[in-house]
């Protein structure tokens, strides 16, 4: 929906991409596209974006159609098993709780927009939220319950990398996917700092 | 073209019928599940699920391009907004140090990252030790 100008910034100015995104989600609210419509939508949004103009963001977001389908269905896979996980674990009755962790996982990707579309996927991660967000070190905080099982913090960790990598395919930068071609594990060394 | 119609009409009510089975066991989850956290999962991703099937369902039962846009936008923000709830309970939990029955295996977000993406208000004090 926006063109590639990442440089421009979204000061007291009209925005045309935005605009017309209010403008579409606008005739969509007022069930249709019709003139009257399109008119009013457009002078909505234009009003809005005057009166509430917003901070100036580098949008370095690129549609990649392939990519977005590849993390949308693994987006929806990991949603539906996560799904069942909680059903059998809300149906499972009452266990002994499990120690739970809160693990950093250090980013690959160095962009605002990517890290919050990689947080964003996380949350679909059966069995772990998202605490804290530290967009300076682009590091996630993540809350893994069952932490004590063998192997668990690891394979959160390699899920929220994955998820990582699909989300920049999706919507990332050509210089953003480069960097998620490094190896994760060269910030293994880093991360127990907090132990 | 009527047969389709009932095709349809079929399968919709179907991913109503599933869609609304999903929502129901995510509800479950939120009475039965031990803490703040688990159960704040099963409000988000079984009701985003939920949220998808049952959308479908209408949009096949309902078959006009508008409606189906609509729909599309009812999903597109609830994707998007779900997570960021499901952040701040998360956040919040853990800032109150209810992070479950017991206490954390480790916490490596126990002394930093606080004054880098929070900056807002007093510090808390340092909750959620091991």
């Amino acid at each position: 929906m926006t063109p590639p100008a990442p440089k421009v910034p979204r000061g007291r100015r009209l925005d045309v991409p935005l605009i017309a995104w209010l403008t579409v989600i606008w005739m969509l609210l007022w069930s249709g596209p019709t003139w009257g419509n399109l008119v009013s939508g457009v002078l909505v949004s234009v009003v809005l974006c005057l009166v509430f103009p917003l901070p100036a963001v580098e949008l370095a977001l690129r549609l990649r159609p392939i990519g977005i389908l590849r993390l949308a269905g693994y987006l929806l896979y990991d949603m539906v098993a996560s799904s069942i996980t909680v059903t059998l674990r809300s149906l499972g009755g009452t266990r002994r709780p499990r120690p739970a962790a809160v693990i950093a996982v250090p980013l690959r990707c160095r962009t605002d927009l990517m890290i919050a579309a990689t947080a964003v996927s996380v949350s679909c991660v059966p069995g772990g939220a998202l605490v804290e967000v530290n967009g300076a070190t682009a590091t996630l905080f993540l809350h893994v319950s069952d932490a004590d099982a063998p192997g668990k913090v690891e394979r959160t960790r390699r899920d929220v990398w994955r998820l990582e990598a699909l989300a920049v395919r999706a919507f990332g930068t050509r210089a953003e996917i480069d960097r998620i071609g490094a190896d994760p594990a060269r910030e293994e060394p880093g991360r127990d700092r907090g132990e | 073209m009527n047969t389709w119609h009932e095709v349809a009409d079929l399968i919709g009510s179907l991913l109503l019928l599933s869609g609304a089975l999903v929502a129901l066991s995510g509800v479950i989850g939120l009475l039965r599940l031990p803490d703040v956290l688990t159960r704040s999962s099963a409000a988000t991703n079984p009701q985003t699920l939920g949220i998808l099937l049952l959308t479908a369902g209408v949009a096949l039962r309902l078959r006009s391009w508008v409606d189906v846009g609509t729909l599309a936008l009812v999903v597109f923000f609830q994707l998007l907004t779900s997570p960021v709830a499901a952040h701040l309970v998360a956040r919040v939990a853990h800032r109150t140090g209810q992070t479950g029955a017991g206490p954390l295996l480790r916490d490596d977000l126990a002394g930093q990252g606080r004054q880098a993406t929070g900056g807002e208000g007093p510090e808390p004090d340092g909750s959620g030790t091991g």
